[in-house]
């Protein structure tokens, strides 16, 4: 049936009962007298809703397909490793070279990387390419409140990914104990790391990722933009090294994942891992370097969502 | 209390263009049509109504907010319909618009529901579910109007919602309006640089030009009867004239074919049809003539010149 305009009711159905003919009636424009929740709870919404839409939640496969598959990869050696501590037992696993928590996101935060570089992009770029802001900016809603609800997503998707795998490792060495009692006693101590280390991993990643992703509509540009300033962070340092520099080890804090790793090994101890190891730097250099990176990088995101044409 | 009241409002684009120009209006509730020429000024006055936009100088409200200070409370009450593409290709009408019910504030539920309702009044029925890539131009009009409609506002702002449709798309979107701004009482501004479509939807008229307010009046003054009747003839529009103007009537050929007389009362239409009939000519319409919308405008914008 072509869509009708005006306001007439619509054919009864045929009844095929001796009952009362029924018939659906338009019932004209309703207003709404509801409960009007205001700017929060529209901010909160949008927040939910972004956050979904990081894990392609209500889209179609396809948008699944590189976060649940980061996921999956990220959380895949805490699986094998809480497999391997259950049948062999804690110390043949251990032994056999298994991730631990404080080398944990160090070894697998390419995985966290590619969902960054795939997700953030699209979060933002979305709305820009299809001039769908003008709509938002059009609500009960300011473009500050915008630009922070997208920034929560992005962060709480990456601490969903960043937590995961050390939480399933952190049951599986937990129940592969003998005295479940004093196994899970024995992994307590961890918890604070478990969380402290996803926290300044993902705080680090959803300041560079955002701030680059809010600069182009263009979700290939935003990606490739994302992974230059990874890729060039890790190798410059290297570069600089061998060219023997004088300026000494202070061109690592170019290198995300190295001021991610330094302020992990700073605050939780532990062995450090990759580049971090052969540095002789002082903590505070990647404390500074860490609180640079995200406040800089928050303030030139939000600073974009001000002037952003609407 | 009137629905949108500005005071000398003033709007200037970095790089000096002056989009308004001390525009002092007051407009009551009704279809209100915006008219101007493109770049008249239209767009940066809806925006600065939502409070999306600051004014360089003077003042405006809407539904009683200050524009500047009031912005959010004047965006929760209103519904905006920009004149650009502005919908997501990726999703469908229903999780689209339910969306933004929920960006207004509505609870899940409300929106929903809400969503549902304008859809159907919108015009949109099964393919409501489908992804908004696979519509037509005049069903993604439909969609940005169910949008803007879903938190059941107390004043739409739309701007330019034809454009691009084909006329019987046009025929539809005005259609549409209509109901939406007469039967359902919500006041309406329609921008548009179309003077025929405005005269087709709306009960007051604002006519901008250059940042200028040209005119701001009740449509049916602008169309009112000018007391000037249109004779047109087969043949002899010159003789029937001529002898009109001999029995003391004031006629004037326009035409080969037609003759304007002045009607001031009910004694030139006796004269019209025996004259007619006297000299054998062959009548083919007698009309009272109207003001033509564009006549004035072009008649004032002459003036403002």
């Amino acid at each position: 049936m072509p869509p009708e305009i005006g306001g007439t009711p619509a054919p009864a159905p045929a009844a095929g009962s001796v009952a009362a003919p029924s018939a659906i009636y338009d019932l004209g424009y309703r207003g709404y007298d509801g409960p009007r929740l205001g700017r929060r709870a529209a901010v909160w919404a949008l927040f939910a809703s972004s956050f979904r839409a990081t894990w392609g939640l209500g889209r179609s496969g396809r948008a699944k397909i590189v976060p649940w598959g980061a996921l999956a990869f990220i959380s895949l050696p805490a699986i094998v490793q809480s497999a391997v501590n259950a049948t062999v037992g804690p110390v043949a696993g251990a032994a056999a070279g298994g991730l631990t928590f404080d080398s944990y996101l160090a070894q697998m935060n390419v995985l966290a990387f590619i969902f960054l570089a795939a997700q953030a992009p699209e979060l933002l770029g979305s709305d820009l390419r299809n001039r769908v802001l003008a709509l938002y900016f059009a609500h009960a809603m300011e473009r500050l409140d915008y630009a922070l609800a997208k920034l929560a997503a992005i962060l709480a998707a990456l601490l969903v990914l960043t937590v995961v795998p050390t939480t399933i490792l952190f049951f599986g060495l937990s129940l592969g104990s003998a005295d479940l009692v004093q196994g899970f006693k024995d992994q307590l101590g961890y918890v604070p790391e478990i969380v402290g280390a996803a926290l300044i991993y993902s705080l680090l990643y959803a300041a560079v990722g955002m701030a680059i992703s809010a600069f182009t509509p263009r979700r290939a540009y935003a990606t490739g933009a994302i992974v230059a300033v990874f890729l060039v962070g890790t190798a410059l340092p290297a570069l600089v090294r061998r060219a023997g520099s004088s300026i000494g080890d202070w061109p690592v804090l170019l290198d995300v994942n190295a001021i991610a790793e330094g302020v992990r090994h700073a605050i939780f101890g532990g062995s450090a891992n990759g580049v971090v190891r052969q540095m002789s730097l002082p903590d505070t250099g990647y404390f500074a370097a860490f609180a640079a990176i995200i406040i800089v990088g928050v303030a030139i995101y939000l600073w974009r969502y001000q002037r952003v044409e609407a | 209390m009137p629905l949108i009241s500005t005071r000398s409002l003033t709007h200037r684009y970095p790089g000096d263009v002056l989009a308004l120009d001390g525009l002092s209006l007051d407009v009551e509730s009704g279809v209100i049509g915006l008219v101007g020429a493109n770049g008249a000024g239209k767009s940066t006055l809806l925006k600065i109504l939502l409070g999306l936009l600051d004014p360089t100088s003077g003042e405006a409200t809407v539904l009683g907010f200050d524009v500047r200070r009031e912005g959010t409370r004047i965006r929760a009450l209103v519904g905006y319909m920009p004149e650009h593409d502005c919908l997501p290709p990726d999703v469908s009408a229903t999780e689209f618009v339910s969306h933004m019910g929920r960006m207004s504030g509505l609870p899940k539920a409300a929106a929903r529901e809400r969503t549902a309702d304008v859809l159907r009044h919108v015009g949109l029925y099964e393919e409501r579910y489908r992804p908004i890539s696979g519509y037509s131009t005049g069903m993604k009009q439909r969609v940005k109007l169910a949008q803007a409609l879903v938190h059941d506002p107390k004043l739409l702002l739309l701007d330019e919602p034809t454009n691009g449709l084909d006329p019987a798309g046009r025929d539809d979107m005005l259609k549409l309006i209509r109901r939406t701004g007469q039967e359902f009482g919500i006041a309406t501004v329609v921008a548009s640089h179309l003077l025929g479509e405005i005269e087709r939807v709306c009960t007051y008229l604002l006519a901008i030009d250059a940042g200028h307010l040209l005119r701001s009046a009740p449509l049916s003054t602008f169309t009112e009867r000018t007391g000037t009747l249109v004779v047109e003839v087969e043949e002899g529009a010159e003789a029937l004239a001529g002898r009109l103007a001999g029995q003391g009537v004031n006629a004037r050929v326009e035409t080969a074919r037609t003759i304007l007389v002045d009607v001031p009362d009910e004694r030139p239409y006796d004269l019209v049809r025996d004259a007619v009939a006297d000299l054998g000519l062959g009548l083919v319409r007698l009309e009272q003539r109207r003001h033509r919308l564009e006549d004035l405008f072009s008649q004032e914008a002459t003036d403002a010149a």
